[in-house]
């Protein structure tokens, strides 16, 4: 996410929480409920924070260029995580072929990341950009680590828009199809 | 002066002398290769090898002037890509290669493209050696 799109939605989101507790209890919308992510995936965005934070220790001009692709991974992530990634949770049911009203919330994630794609692909474009710099940063330094990190990342992007992606979408697809319209 | 100063400076001559922006071959410069490889190894490394047959997260692009769209041996390519129908010629390399999803909507190819027409032209004559 853009630092500019990130700072319209956090004022945004401080608003409308102020705004509820100016009204009180009754009116109060509930606030938006943080959703599980699949368990590999979780693992996988520690392992590559882990990663990044080491690489951000070392001196010039691996250092500073990790620390920028280390902002952009929190942004990238927090994304993912509000958004993109919960409705994956329901692949395993919907593989065992349930599929039940309780899984409505899904909805409006894959409808937001149908919507937002091309702001998705443009996060991992900006994201390769910074790769790409720290891969040479680290070819410059000779640092075995750095280069193997930027070009796992690369493959990991790859891997959001050839597969995690899609996959949302064919969820959201599938939801629609099988629950009828909410009352 | 060196030499990329120098290649700058016959650039902004040829524009102000209304002379067509050649950046792809026959131009008022000559794109240089060896400039292009260090715009492949900063730009392209990170996906794409040059070996012969050799894909990776991207297609090799050993081969890729001349080549269609979709169609490196052995790499799986988007829809988008399959459906493109270019074939890599310098013009549509450097297009391309400028704004990748503007001419291949949908491809899942994440660059953003390399603005400079200078370095594509380079980039695309080091691609011409690839062969």
């Amino acid at each position: 996410m853009r630092p500019g799109a990130a700072s319209i939605t956090t004022i945004a989101f401080l608003l409308a929480l102020g705004t509820a507790s100016l009204l009180g209890p009754a009116s109060a919308q509930p606030a938006p409920q943080a959703r599980d992510i699949p368990q590999s995936l979780m693992v996988e965005h520690q392992e590559t924070l882990a990663r990044l934070a080491k690489l951000v220790e070392r001196p010039p001009p691996v250092g500073p260029q990790a620390r920028k692709v280390l902002e952009l991974y929190k942004q990238h992530t927090a994304r993912e995580q509000a958004f993109i990634l919960p409705p994956l949770t329901l692949l395993l049911p919907m593989s065992e072929g349930k599929v039940t009203p309780d899984m409505r919330w899904a909805i409006p994630m894959t409808d937001r990341v149908r919507a937002e794609q091309e702001q998705i692909y443009v996060e991992h474009a900006t994201m390769i950009d910074e790769l790409n710099l720290l891969l040479e940063a680290a070819r410059t330094a000779n640092d075995a680590d750095g280069i193997d990190f930027a070009q796992t990342a690369a493959a990991d992007s790859l891997n959001d828009l050839e597969l995690l992606v899609p996959m949302v979408l064919v969820i959201g697809d599938y939801l629609h199809a099988r629950l009828p319209p909410a009352q | 002066m060196s030499h990329h100063r120098i290649r700058a400076l016959v650039r902004l001559l040829a524009i102000a002398g209304g002379i067509a922006a050649p950046a792809l071959g026959g131009g008022a410069w000559a794109a240089d290769p060896a400039d292009g490889q260090a715009v492949y190894k900063s730009q392209c490394s990170i996906c794409h090898t040059v070996a012969p047959g050799r894909n990776s997260i991207g297609p090799t692009l050993f081969g890729v002037v001349g080549r269609k769209t979709g169609s490196a041996p052995g790499f799986h390519y988007s829809p988008a890509n399959i459906r493109a129908n270019i074939t890599w010629e310098p013009a549509t390399l450097d297009k391309y290669i400028e704004t990748p999803r503007a001419v291949v909507p949908g491809t899942i190819m994440t660059y953003s493209g390399v603005k400079d027409a200078t370095k594509r032209a380079d980039l695309i004559a080091y691609l011409e050696t690839l062969r």
